[in-house]
């Protein structure tokens, strides 16, 4: 069972290392897609979860309501990682 | 005081397009930023702005040099002047302005023209040389025109992440060079000159979509490529017209190439300003992947994820960096080679939102906004999406050579049709 604040911990260091710039304060609470993020970003974002999770989470799941910040799209990464 | 900046591989693609534009008697690979204002702006006012920024950077001035790396050669001490000129409004004025080659051996590589309109409004229009800078950093430096209060990065830093060892650049060389093999297994064949007659120039028109159509073709972006699938909708229905486009004129392809340029800078960064930081995915479809905008956005979509994959992204770039010391006739054979000849199937940007902070320029306020990129003359055929104040604008720039106006206008047409009944 991997736990939704692992997945938050891990998609906070990938966003600010691989996403965003350095002068970008990128918090769990950050509104993603008003900070930039884009379509690109979220394949890379969904590319490095299949990375480091070993499953694809399909652009299909992914709502506005998933990028409303880190904890909601850790929180739907976890359930979809989760399912059998 | 002298310096160098080297142009990377993005840069000396857009210096490659410069050259081929100009080798068939167009005016070379200049953008145009063109602001609508609500009111007039003192000519004086923005000269003084620009001179202020030009002091800042002189790169602004440079010219090209370099004998087997190409490089901006920058002085600072230059006593030269970008132009801002003042014209009457007046019909064929704008296609006139598009047309009209910037002076890149002088150094002339941005100037600004002002347009005083017949009901009393002004027009600025802002055009650049492609590869000085991307049109993302082109907002940026507009928006430290009009506002003298913004600051903009004074270093120039190349990002993160892009490979600096040599066997790393071969390596994604010799990828480019299969991906482009791959592609040719279904050939492509663009869009040739058909109207030889005609004047070798650009024209362009603007779609503009109200709010609640925006709303919808937005809709229809997330239905089809998911959630913040604009640009990618927005390649779709490029490629899906492009292909009805070529049906209907009888020019016959196995395949047809879009590349899909993609921003390189970090999220919320800046600079480097006077640098084209993009990287093209290169995308291809199929006429059977055409029949239909899920499967063409499917296609799309395994293409983009493969492409992050592997790494594919800056395959282009770094063969384009890896060549370009060559002489710029054979740069270009070089490129065109890897396609059998052609460039791309047609040119496409998609410049998402417009900075908010050019809703005003020099505290007038801003009506419109459209960007206008050139295109070589084959494919002849550009799209370029951007939003401004939230609703869509679709540049369609075509070379008169290659289409008239009435194909130009249908393709227009069909293409907003599209957008909003994929």
């Amino acid at each position: 069972m991997i736990q939704p604040s692992e997945i938050e911990a891990e998609l906070l260091a990938f966003l600010r290392c691989d996403i965003f710039s350095p002068a970008t304060s990128l918090t769990a609470e950050t509104d993603l897609v008003g900070a930039g993020f884009d379509s690109m970003s979220l394949v890379k974002t969904l590319l490095h979860l299949e990375t480091k999770y070993g499953r694809w989470i399909p652009e299909s799941e992914i709502t506005n309501e998933a990028l409303a910040n880190v904890t909601a799209l850790a929180a739907t990464a976890a359930r979809i990682l989760n399912e059998k | 005081m002298k310096s160098d900046q080297p142009l990377n591989g993005s840069d000396q693609l857009m210096r490659g397009f410069d050259f081929e534009s100009r080798r068939h008697g167009f005016a070379g690979n200049q953008c145009q930023i063109i602001l609508e204002l609500a009111a007039k702006i003192s000519p004086a006012t923005l000269s003084a702005r620009v001179a202020a920024r030009q002091t800042e950077f002189p790169i602004l001035l440079a010219r090209l040099g370099g004998l087997f790396r190409p490089r901006w050669k920058i002085c600072d001490r230059t006593k030269k002047t970008v132009p801002v000129r003042t014209h009457r409004d007046a019909p064929g004025l704008r296609q006139k302005l598009l047309n009209e080659p910037l002076d890149l051996r002088r150094g002339s590589l941005i100037r600004f023209d002002l347009i005083e309109r017949a009901d009393g409004l002004m027009d600025v229009v802002f055009t650049w040389t492609h590869m000085l800078m991307d049109a993302t950093a082109a907002e940026h430096f507009l928006t430290a025109v009009s506002d003298d209060k913004i600051s903009l990065p004074r270093t120039n830093p190349q990002p993160p992440g892009a490979p600096a060892k040599w066997p790393e650049r071969l390596d994604l060389m010799k990828k480019s060079v299969a991906q482009l093999d791959k592609f040719c297994e279904q050939q492509p064949r663009a869009l040739k000159t058909r109207h030889a007659g005609a004047p070798r120039a650009l024209q362009y028109r603007v779609e503009k979509f109200t709010a609640a159509e925006t709303k919808a073709v937005r809709a229809n972006g997330a239905r089809l490529c998911g959630i913040l699938g604009d640009a990618q909708f927005h390649a779709v229905a490029a490629a899906l017209e492009l292909h009805r486009l070529h049906q209907k004129l009888g020019a016959a392809t196995r395949s047809y190439i879009l590349p899909m340029p993609v921003g390189l800078r970090p999220k919320g960064r800046i600079e480097p300003l006077f640098s084209n930081q993009v990287d093209m995915l290169m995308l291809q479809f199929l006429p059977e992947q055409l029949a239909a905008a899920d499967t063409a956005a499917a296609a799309l979509k395994a293409q983009t994820a493969s492409a992050l994959r592997e790494s594919s992204l800056s395959y282009g770039r770094q063969l384009s960096e890896i060549f370009s010391f060559l002489p710029l006739p054979v740069y270009m054979a070089v490129l065109k080679h890897g396609l059998k000849g052609e460039v791309c199937s047609l040119f496409f940007g998609d410049t998402a939102a417009v900075n908010p902070k050019l809703e005003n320029f020099l505290g007038v306020a801003v009506n419109d906004f459209t960007h206008i990129a050139a295109v070589t003359p084959s494919p002849g055929l550009g799209v370029i999406y951007h939003y401004f104040r939230g609703e869509l604008r679709v540049s369609i720039v075509h070379a008169q050579t290659v289409l008239n106006e009435s194909e130009a206008a249908d393709f227009a047409a069909a293409l907003r049709h599209r957008l909003l009944n994929p």
